[in-house]
């Protein structure tokens, strides 16, 4: 049943929505109006010489090898954290949804990393993996682990998916422990009369009914790791060594800021952002079609 | 994303630009279009009025009284309000810290500016930060700017006014050679103009642990002057076990390409490393002493005798940790290591290789200059302020103030004579290291810096390079050709966009 609120006139809804699409155009709108302009601009830094190149950016971008090397890194990254961060987050909501006192608790403690800016988390890890000072990294080298992220990429690549992905859970945890809570216990209840063991119950009832969420939290963990474990990568490795943690994201902003390639960097952002369109508009088909709504 | 930072977000071609749009400071700058004499003029013309002069004598008397106090105070309330300049630089710690002393100290010694110090970020971010603030019109009026970032500066044309030509428009005296040679070679044109003035000038020197090496039961007092003696010693301190590594570098690319070149007098790439022309090329894939050093590295770092630490700073913490016994560094990393060394350590010059004809050759220097931005709403007097400052800087009292204190080089041949008129560097051994590898090198063609445009990316295409020889991946000569492949695909852009 829809309920539909109806204002008298038309100015006032106008109002109460000004705010936020006023921050919308400001930071959304303008931005990308201005990446999309650049995009097709070559120019110097400083902006004393500009000339219209069309779309040479774009096929410049296309031909770099350094770019599709980027892009299926992110993929393996995007992946890595998604994933990462998805199982200890059902495993962690399945626990705390069978805990009676306390709950509340737990909940809070998990909370905690999600409202960690990411580039403080970047830091944290940091400093507890750095091979010469980090705590971590001690233990790691006692253990007899060759642990080395300043030269080896692999070591860099796993430090920042821990730490993208540990980030994530949190939000993860919430979704899905809602998720849970909200499967009527009748028919975990008459399964389990049935016979169904625990294991076979979460398999049959509780993994079908929280695909909604599961869908959900996937298209939002991939753009998670697309987008906002830049903060991450930067603290951590700046993308180094020789390229292993240069996500597309990172690139966009090395390109751009660091080498104030302007064209290249913008072209590369247009890019990104009809990657995301394109996600979030699957995202939204496929949430009104394919998943289990009770 | 580029961002404009608040203070400067004002309207383009407004007048008031840096400062507020208040009339106050529309007076105070005098170039505005009411001046003091009109408005004095105005506070009479009121006074005076008919209807207050019908009244008697003694009130005429005391109503010009009052009229020429008003007219008289407001100016003078009006003028006290000071130019801002704003200066931008790209130091932490120590040196940040001083330099912000300076610019409170430049105010307190004068009320018709004010200058504003203020940190921005690191280089990259803070030239980032520039960029975005020249196109919106209002850059700052000096900035720091990293020595890599020098030949794009360069190229920019109408961004930056060399700071010669500012201090003619000031009518200040500047002779260039009051700068190190070295310093006025990297940062001059042609004619003997500066473009910018050197302020934090830096070398690569070598930073020994002495403790370590006693352990190893080597000579403390006599660190490695080539090549081959730190080898030997690496190896020995990893033998003895005396350190957990040998040697590491920071700055991967200034100190084994830039610095490494100009010790040898090599030249790293054509017309003079770029100096007289922004079709230059690199020509290091056809290099064996460079491809030696490389290779030494690779080799190095299979037992820990090189071990590589960061493309930027971060080697500096194995140093300082203990962990590395040998540091190849900016001078300027001297004070983080006099805070947190817990190690008697000593300087040492870069090494070289002896069998190189004519080696060792001077260094070059690192570090940055300032610069001045030019732009739209500048007016005389805002240049004349930063004239000013810029004059406070140079002076003996500052720079020897300044080059006691961090580990950067007195930028002025008075400065470095005023510190050994004074006994400096016999009481202090060790920190004359970075000017005397400056100074005491044979000259050369090729010891005079080069100026390339979009070098920190090509400096990054280096380090991308190297690691993958360090990793294994491949082999030094295919890390030497490639970088210049891809390094000159740079300079070719970059030839476009400045042209």
């Amino acid at each position: 049943m829809q309920r539909r609120v109806i204002f008298p006139q038309r100015a006032l809804p106008l109002l109460l929505l000004a705010p936020q699409l006023l921050i919308t155009l400001v930071f959304f709108f303008w931005p990308g109006g201005q990446a999309l302009y650049m995009s097709v601009l070559q120019q110097d830094a400083f902006g004393t010489s500009v000339r219209f190149v069309g779309l040479e950016n774009f096929a410049q971008v296309f031909a770099d090898e350094d770019y599709l090397q980027a892009f299926w890194r992110t993929l393996y990254f995007s992946l890595a954290v998604t994933v990462l961060a998805m199982v200890p987050a059902l495993l962690l909501a399945a626990m705390a949804d069978r805990v009676v006192r306390g709950a509340t608790g737990y909940t809070t403690a998990m909370l905690v990393p999600y409202a960690i800016a990411p580039a403080v988390a970047g830091v944290l890890w940091y400093f507890m993996f750095n091979p010469s000072i980090g705590v971590l990294a001690w233990w790691l080298k006692a253990m007899g682990v060759d642990w080395n992220p300043t030269l080896d990429g692999s070591d860099a690549m796993w430090l920042v998916i821990f730490a993208s992905a540990w980030k994530q859970v949190a939000y993860n945890f919430l979704f899905f422990l809602a998720g849970l809570q909200s499967i009527p216990k009748s028919l975990l209840e008459a399964a389990a009369i049935d016979g169904a063991r625990p294991l076979r119950r979460f398999w049959t009832i509780v993994f079908p009914l929280l695909s909604p969420t599961t869908f959900f939290l996937l298209v939002v963990g991939v753009v998670y790791a697309f987008f906002d474990t830049f903060g991450v990568i930067s603290a951590i490795t700046q993308g180094g060594p020789a390229t292993a943690t240069e996500t597309l994201v990172y690139k966009v902003y090395k390109d751009g800021v660091h080498n104030l390639d302007l064209g290249s960097s913008a072209a590369q952002s247009v890019v990104l952002m009809v990657m995301v369109i394109g996600l979030t508009v699957l995202q939204f088909r496929f949430v009104e079609r394919r998943v289990h709504y009770n | 994303m580029l961002t404009v930072p608040e203070k400067h977000a004002q309207p383009k071609g407004s007048r008031a630009g840096a400062q507020g749009a208040d009339g106050l400071s529309l007076i105070a700058k005098g170039d505005a279009g009411i001046d003091n004499m009109q408005l004095s003029q105005g506070a009479c013309t009121i006074l005076f009025h008919p209807i207050f002069l019908e009244r008697t004598d003694t009130m005429k008397h005391i109503l010009s009284v009052v009229a020429l106090a008003l007219a008289s105070a407001l100016p003078v309330a009006a003028q006290t309000k000071p130019t801002e300049i704003n200066m931008w630089m790209g130091l932490t710690g120590q040196g940040g810290e001083l330099l912000s002393r300076f610019g409170e100290d430049f105010n307190k010694s004068q009320s018709e500016y004010r200058v504003i110090v203020s940190f921005k970020g690191q280089y990259p971010e803070q030239r980032a930060a520039a960029v975005a603030a020249f196109r919106a019109g209002n850059p700052p009026h000096i900035m720091q700017m990293f020595d890599a970032g020098s030949g794009d500066m360069m190229h920019a044309k109408g961004a930056v006014v060399p700071v010669s030509e500012v201090f003619k428009r000031a009518g200040l005296q500047f002779n260039p050679a009051d700068f190190i040679p070295p310093a006025r070679g990297y940062y001059g044109l042609p004619n003997g103009d500066l473009l910018s003035m050197p302020f934090n000038v830096s070398t690569t020197v070598l930073f020994y642990n002495k403790d370590a090496f006693r352990k190893a039961g080597l000579d403390a007092e006599k660190p490695p002057q080539t090549w081959p003696q730190l080898i030997e010693a690496a190896k020995k301190l990893r033998s003895t076990n005396a350190a957990a590594c040998g040697y590491t570098t920071t700055w991967m690319a200034w100190v084994m390409l830039e610095q490494f070149s100009s010790r040898h007098n090599i030249a790293f790439g054509s017309k003079g490393n770029g100096r007289s022309g922004v079709d230059a090329s690199l020509t290091i894939a056809n290099n064996p002493v460079l491809a030696k050093q490389l290779q030494t590295l690779v080799d190095l770092q299979k037992d820990k005798s090189f071990d590589y630490g960061g493309r930027s700073n971060d080697a500096a913490a194995k140093f300082i940790s203990g962990e590395c016994a040998m540091l190849t560094q900016s001078s300027g990393g001297l004070g983080a290591i006099r805070q947190g060394a817990k190690f008697e350590f000593g300087t040492a010059q870069l090494p070289y290789w002896p069998e190189v004809k004519g080696a060792p050759f001077a260094t070059t220097i690192g570090g940055a200059s300032l610069w001045v931005f030019n732009a739209p709403n500048r007016s005389p007097a805002e240049f004349r302020g930063v004239a000013q400052f810029l004059n406070f800087l140079k002076s003996d009292k500052v720079m020897t103030e300044w080059a006691k204190t961090t580990g950067f080089l007195p930028a002025t041949n008075t400065a470095f004579k005023a510190m050994q008129d004074e006994g400096f560097f016999k009481t202090n051994p060790g920190r004359d290291v970075p000017i005397l590898s400056l100074l005491e090198g044979a000259k050369g063609d090729n010891t005079n810096g080069y100026r390339f445009g979009r070098w920190t990316e090509i400096r990054d295409v280096f380090h991308e390079e190297l690691e993958k020889a360090l990793q294994g991946n491949q082999s030094v000569q295919d890390a030497l050709r490639n970088t210049e492949r891809r390094g000159n695909a740079l300079l070719r852009a970059f030839e476009r966009t400045a042209s």
